[in-house]
């Protein structure tokens, strides 16, 4: 809904002297950023009454959460790495969604690419690091598209409900990664059902010494980039942007629905398997059961805030990482629950989509 | 309040604070005790978690610390951090409830030599990281005893497959095997800690294929277990762990085992503070008689006849006395 | 090791898999009511959570269960409205508000159980098994399957409710049209939204229902994320029934079979095959299912699609 509008806009613009186009985007940019804003204050506002309600300190949604995450570097380094799974998996969600696709199956292909990677990371002892760290990354990317390729196919091939299917695939993949880590491929000299160390070979590269944060970071916003200038700057984009507000249409146009549909798939599992492979090589180095906390489902939101545009993936990606800092930081020093989060994530989806509707009310009116 | 302020002042300046945040650790030390808790679930519900919650609350009254913890959902990613937010905020004393915090707390230990890191059921020992096991299987090993002795097939009913649990388990089966070696045993899991609804069930399918003393123990899910037990009547027998669970199996538990984790780790904590901190890894065990309770039931409907009472009276002086092997390694 | 053949072991398989299919039963049947009328609610994990956790406190408050179960009702309900808002009157997109729903209802959930009975460690009554006059005394299967509490019961009961409204009622006839061709329902002078806004609410009521028994009519105490994705499986199931009250009974009674299968052969020492296979098997078999049956032949034509007067 938000494309047809910002397309209408964009045909508009091209008559216009340069200043004005200028003058215009400087304004488009400002409404795409002050809506979400909006969004996530509401949301933080709705945060901080339930917390006075409940006897808490309210104003520590602002003064811990937001504020107080940023009180040495560290912490900053700590929010920048929970934010690559999120920027991954967002900017890979926002091509699914605009080709209509509703991959809600994020969490699984994180899974099926941590598994995949693994796999490469504890297999090839001696490799290079110039070798070893892009290959399991590949691998990782390859696992992920598979898992959300089998949704796409089950899509094109049977008109299986992609919604349905992508959560049956996060169970499975959930599933197989539990008898994986406690069967075949458990360390058995390991107290704790994981899988073997990778290689430090395959260990993706610190990004600063001495702290967490690995190149993982600059991969992610440049993907986010690249997805960017695909959807918008690509025939291929065009088509998968096309499939998605009208399939019938984009068939007339000589356009491949099917074969669209599957890219999109394709990509946004490939990206989520990349955030899977990122977490194993760059941040704990085995395969676990609970390797994800649910980046695949917050994702979601993180796509949906940037109104499914890859680039404000980057930043929605960033905030959605302080806010679960904050919400860690805020159980520490005031023992509020920790699963205010999910509470903030679900207003702000709520709120977005409320914008969304009143932005298009009065065009719809007229 | 004041002191959040103060800290993040004092922090504000990156490495230069991380020092900053070391230096009043060494000085401030008697009189300002802070401890640290991660937790691998929610402490709302009798079990595993709450047993590290209990123990914290236990260092802030007896020893007047200041206290907090962290929830962590079994994320690995996340634990490294936790461990750096306590240490670099001055908390002396960090103990992460469960082995699977080791590796974190090894490498953040590295950065923090001045840290005390607290391991639950581990038994690691490197330098300030120091592993505190309570050996269950000793206290499962007797209610294998009493299971052989009083029933006909037993039951046990886990949360997930890890080593806590199976190492519970494998102590109550050899207590079984020391009485009879071919007396029936059956084990399931029901794969989370969460779902009451599966635990509940799983005790009732294993008294319906015959299972007259049935043991769950999945963290917050166990209570469902009970559930399952109360319901089949009063011929199904059941010891209560962790917590007292009496007032929803009252017909079928025979008696109590409780850990007193809290004391044991109080008693770790005043020795650290006091300069007498331990020099290996800590086990508690059923020689521990404040740590390890293990009652039976004086006032309940059903009881032990004094004859079992006195042979596994025997069998847990032999434990404690390390001449009975109750789990292998 | 052959315990397993034996007609106590299916008895008592039998009776598991009904009580493990009651939440089940009761969200999938509620969603075939939504979906039918065209609105496909993904956010029934979260709706369920919240009726399990107002179903605990309001019986945890006043020591009645069927206050409790209202509450649960009352309280899936009040999401439905929610949800029913944001997608019919703002039009907006239904499986994104979904997913705030979800979010909402397991952070909330957890919040208030957090900061109000953290420390309680108390439960409240569960509804007690009722023998059925002649049935319970059947052998082997009254033993097993009619000794159930009256909310396992009652899962016969909306069942059949469902099936009358949808299929032989003018309400049910107008419901699914909307779901079909809502244009035609509005040319006929009918409020598609009216009657969206009825099927949501019936239907997270039931989603309610379900979750409330979670806590009133087999475990008597809320844990954090007691539904353990069962939210997620009744929308399998109905796939898996293709939107139809009858087969989302069976299906969730066989999703239920499976749950409980599973937990038996565990308890089988011989047996040993890795149980997550048959945690796997629902998820596997619904995805068979929808290519066997072809996903978009038996779906409401209109499913998830807003209606616009224009």
């Amino acid at each position: 809904m938000t494309m047809t509008q910002i397309e209408r806009d964009g045909r508009g613009a091209a008559a216009v002297p340069i200043l004005r186009l200028v003058g215009r985007a400087v304004a488009r940019a400002a409404v795409a950023v002050a809506l979400p804003a909006a969004a996530v204050a509401i949301a933080l506002a709705c945060g901080a009454v339930l917390l006075a309600l409940n006897g808490f300190d309210g104003a520590d949604v602002v003064n811990v959460m937001i504020l107080g995450v940023f009180q040495d570097f560290r912490s900053v380094t700590e929010i920048l790495l929970k934010a690559v799974p999120l920027i991954l998996i967002g900017a890979g969600l926002c091509v699914a969604f605009r080709c209509n696709m509703w991959n809600i199956g994020a969490e699984g292909q994180l899974y099926a690419g941590a598994v995949s990677a693994t796999l490469i990371g504890i297999s090839f002892e001696g490799l290079s690091p110039w070798l070893y760290v892009p290959a399991v990354l590949v691998a990782g990317a390859l696992g992920g598209a598979i898992w959300g390729g089998i949704a796409g196919f089950l899509k094109v091939r049977f008109q299986a409900s992609e919604i349905v299917t992508t959560i049956m695939l996060n169970y499975i993949a959930l599933i197989g990664t539990s008898w994986l880590v406690t069967g075949p491929m458990r360390d058995a000299r390991a107290a704790y059902p994981q899988s073997a160390r990778l290689f430090r070979e395959a260990w993706v590269p610190d990004l600063i010494a001495g702290t967490r944060l690995h190149i993982g970071i600059l991969v992610a916003v440049a993907l986010a980039l690249v997805l960017y200038v695909f959807l918008y700057r690509s025939s291929a984009g065009y088509a998968v942007r096309v499939v998605g507000i009208n399939p019938h249409a984009a068939r007339y146009a000589g356009m491949n629905a099917g074969r669209n549909m599957m890219a999109a798939m394709c990509i946004s599992g490939g990206m989520a398997g990349l955030a899977g492979a990122f977490e194993v090589a760059g941040v704990t180095h085995r395969l676990y059961q609970n390797i994800s906390p649910g980046y695949g489902f917050e994702g979601i939101a993180v796509a949906l805030l940037a109104g499914n545009n890859p680039l404000g993936a980057i930043l929605s990606g960033g905030l959605f990482a302080v806010l679960r800092s904050g919400s860690e930081l805020m159980q520490i020093t005031s023992q509020v629950p920790q699963v205010l989060v999910s509470i903030i994530q679900g207003i702000v989806i709520l709120s977005v989509v409320a914008f969304a509707a009143i932005r298009i009310w009065p065009r719809r009116r007229s | 309040m004041e002191s959040r302020v103060f800290r993040r002042a004092v922090l504000m300046g990156g490495m230069a604070g991380v020092l900053a945040g070391l230096l009043p650790a060494g000085k401030a030390w008697a009189e300002d005790l802070k401890m640290g808790l991660l937790v691998p679930g929610s402490v709302s519900e009798e079990g595993w978690n709450r047993i590290g919650y209990n123990a914290l609350k236990g260092v802030q009254e007896q020893l007047g610390a200041t206290i907090s913890y962290v929830e962590l959902q079994q994320n690995p990613a996340s634990f490294e951090k936790a461990f750096y937010d306590y240490a670099s905020q001055g908390y002396q004393v960090i103990l992460g409830h469960g082995f699977e915090f080791q590796d974190a707390a090894l490498s953040v230990a590295e950065d923090y030599p001045e840290t005390w890191f607290l391991i639950s059921s581990s038994d690691i020992h490197e330098g300030r990281v120091i592993g505190l096991h309570t050996d269950t299987s000793q206290p499962f090993y007797l209610m294998g005893v009493i299971a052989a002795k009083m029933g006909k097939k037993a039951g046990l009913v886990g949360g997930m497959e890890i080593p806590p649990i199976q190492q519970a388990f494998e102590g109550f089966k050899n207590g079984v095997r020391s009485v009879d070696p071919d007396f029936p045993i059956s084990e399931a899991y029901i794969g989370n800690f969460t779902d009451t609804t599966a635990a509940k069930e799983a005790a009732l399918s294993m008294i319906a294929q015959g299972a007259d003393f049935v043991l769950p123990n999945a963290s917050g899910a166990t209570v469902g277990g009970y559930q399952g037990i109360a319901e089949s009547g009063a011929d199904v027998r059941t010891f209560s762990i962790f917590s007292d669970f009496t007032p929803v199996a009252p017909d079928n538990i025979l008696g109590l085992y409780v850990a007193d984790y809290a004391q044991g780790v109080v008693e770790v904590v005043r020795g650290i503070r006091d300069g007498a901190p331990p020099e290996a890894n800590v086990v508690f065990g059923l020689k521990d008689e404040k740590v390890m309770q293990f009652t039976f039931r004086e006032d309940g409907p059903v009881a032990v006849p004094d004859a079992i009472k006195a042979e596994v009276a025997e069998v847990a002086a032999q434990i404690a006395a390390g001449n009975i092997q109750t789990h292998s390694n | 090791m052959l315990d397993i053949l034996t007609l106590g072991f299916l008895a008592t398989l039998l009776g598991a898999a009904w009580r493990l299919a009651t939440p089940l039963i009761f969200a999938s049947i509620g969603e075939v009511i939504s979906e039918r009328a065209g609105v496909l609610n993904i956010g029934l994990e979260g709706t369920m959570l919240m009726g399990a956790f107002c179903g605990f406190a309001a019986s945890f408050a006043t020591g009645s269960i069927p206050l409790g179960l209202a509450a649960g009702i009352a309280a899936g309900m009040a999401f439905g409205l929610i949800f029913a808002f944001f997608t019919i009157t703002v039009k907006a997109n239904q499986i994104v508000v979904g997913a705030a729903i979800n979010l909402l209802g397991l952070g909330l959930t957890a919040f208030l159980f957090r900061t109000y009975y953290v420390s309680t460690g108390r439960g409240v009554d569960i509804a007690r098994p009722v023998r059925i006059p002649w049935l319970s005394d059947l052998p082997f299967f009254g033993e097993a399957l009619f000794r159930q509490n009256l909310i396992v019961y009652s899962t016969v009961l909306v069942t059949v409710l469902a099936v009358i409204l949808l299929y032989r009622s003018s309400f049910g006839l107008t419901l699914r049209a909307v779901g079909d061709h809502p244009k035609a329902v509005d040319v006929a002078g009918r409020s598609v939204a009216a009657y969206r806004y009825g099927a949501v609410l019936i239907g997270t009521g039931l989603a309610g229902l379900g979750g409330a028994f979670l806590t009133l009519g087999h475990s008597n105490q809320f844990v954090e994320g007691i539904t353990s994705g069962r939210g997620f499986i009744a929308l399998a199931v109905v796939v898996f029934a293709r939107w139809s009250p009858v087969g989302a009974f069976f299906v969730s009674l066989l999703f239920g079979l499976f749950y409980a299968l599973q937990l038996q052969l565990q308890a089988q020492p011989m047996l040993n095959i890795p149980y997550q296979a048959f945690q796997a098997l629902p998820y596997l078999m619904t995805i068979v299912a929808l290519i066997v049956v072809g996903g978009k032949s038996a779906a409401p034509r209109k499913l998830g699609t807003p209606y616009d007067e224009r």
